[in-house]
């Protein structure tokens, strides 16, 4: 019975140990992300990105900026998003929005829809898909 | 004050007592839905900080606004309402014992409701315009009574993660009356659209006259300001399985 409590207890420990690590690693990132973002003045938006059948979809969180002034570059495994971030009130710049992204695979670059909508940018790609239709018989 | 073991000291800086007080709580998760509704709240009525809940597993962190030390999670009151406003997420580690504790020392306060206002993850909120408002109750009566506002439906099927999950099992338990307010929302923007909707049908319950086109006219504003906390509250989420909220519950039948 003892020997079963103790080593609950150990798996326990375990259990914070890596709750701990998980919680560093996670304030490093954000450490950094912050860093970069006021040593560069670029600010990484907050972003998803999804895969549906054939398309990809990426979504990402853009208030202060405005659709003409989006810079969105698509290549067959990449999407880059360049646009100035300014402050809706008081019209101030904050710097600017800086997204690049690996896709998880490859698209259409000429496929590409984007819209953006109350403060959120979508952009819709159709994936590159290899090989030949094979008929059903 | 009150202290307990579980590393959560609720401290009362005048008496918070009375009859028939309403308690709206506004912890960061969905959206932010709820801190942005909870805060604007606080805003708008000018309501008096009275307390606050230091939460031993939180960072050692203080707030500073306009020069001014604050809490991380501060406790307001103006006339029966108390609102509880959050600057931070809570660990997904303490959400349980946390809610037993928050539980406890609003049920010593023999409340005449409890109110949480939250988002409801919507994958295709980019395509609403505006956000339908849903409501839970930790009875069938607390539901009916709600629902004789206009602008809400009732919350059929689904699960709720996280501490406002864990209050309104908590409720249930005990006998409290409690009201789940939820919107459509993005998961993991800030989304004021969403809190204004809240807003709206918090005032028709409260009975208050609240105008959200401030909070609609700021709404880029604050998404802006929001974002650092939204990042580190989409971390929590992942902790306490929020994505099961666009899951359905399983039926076997």
């Amino acid at each position: 019975m003892s020997e079963r409590r103790s080593l609950w207890r150990i798996l326990l420990e375990e259990f914070r140990r890596i709750e701990e690590e998980l919680s560093r690693i996670e304030e490093d990132f954000l450490r950094r992300l912050k860093e970069t973002e006021t040593m560069r003045g670029c600010i990484t938006p907050l972003y998803n990105l999804y895969e549906s059948g054939d398309e990809i979809i990426l979504t990402a969180d853009m208030p202060g900026s405005n659709k003409d002034e989006i810079d969105l570059r698509a290549s067959e495994d990449h999407l880059r998003i360049e646009a100035p971030c300014r402050s809706p009130l008081r019209k101030v710049m904050h710097g600017k929005y800086m997204l690049h992204i690996k896709l998880p695979a490859k698209i259409e670059p000429s496929s590409v829809k984007a819209r953006y909508k109350d403060g959120v940018l979508e952009v819709i790609a159709r994936k590159k898909l290899p090989g030949v239709r094979v008929k059903i018989e | 004050m009150e202290r307990a073991l579980d590393g959560v000291e609720i401290v009362e800086l005048e008496p918070i007592e009375g009859e028939g007080l309403i308690f709206i709580e506004g912890f960061p998760d969905v959206g932010l839905v709820g801190a942005i509704a909870t805060s604007f709240l606080v805003d708008r009525l000018g309501m008096k900080e009275v307390g606050y809940i230091d939460v031993e597993a939180l960072p050692p962190i203080i707030s500073i606004r306009d020069g001014s030390v604050k809490e991380l999670i501060r406790i307001y009151r103006k006339d029966r309402l108390i609102a509880i406003v959050s600057d931070l997420p809570l660990p997904a580690a303490m959400v349980k014992s946390f809610s037993q504790r928050l539980m406890d020392w609003i049920q010593s306060k023999r409340p005449e409701l409890f109110i949480s206002l939250t988002g409801i993850p919507e994958p295709n909120r980019l395509n609403i315009d505006k956000p339908k408002v849903f409501i839970l109750g930790s009875s069938k009566e607390v539901v009916e009574r709600a629902l004789e506002h206009e602008g809400a439906e009732p919350f059929k099927d689904g699960f709720i993660a996280g501490v406002k999950g864990m209050l309104l099992r908590e409720s249930v338990r005990r006998g409290v009356n409690m009201l789940v307010i939820l919107a459509q929302a993005h998961f993991n923007y800030p989304d004021p659209g969403s809190a204004a909707e809240v807003v709206k049908f918090l005032s028709r319950i409260l009975d208050i006259d609240l105008d959200v086109k401030p909070l609609l006219e700021s709404a880029e504003e604050l998404k802006l300001r929001l974002r650092d906390l939204m990042r580190r509250t989409s971390h929590v989420m992942q902790g306490i399985q929020k994505s099961k909220e666009l899951e359905l519950p399983p039926v076997y039948l």
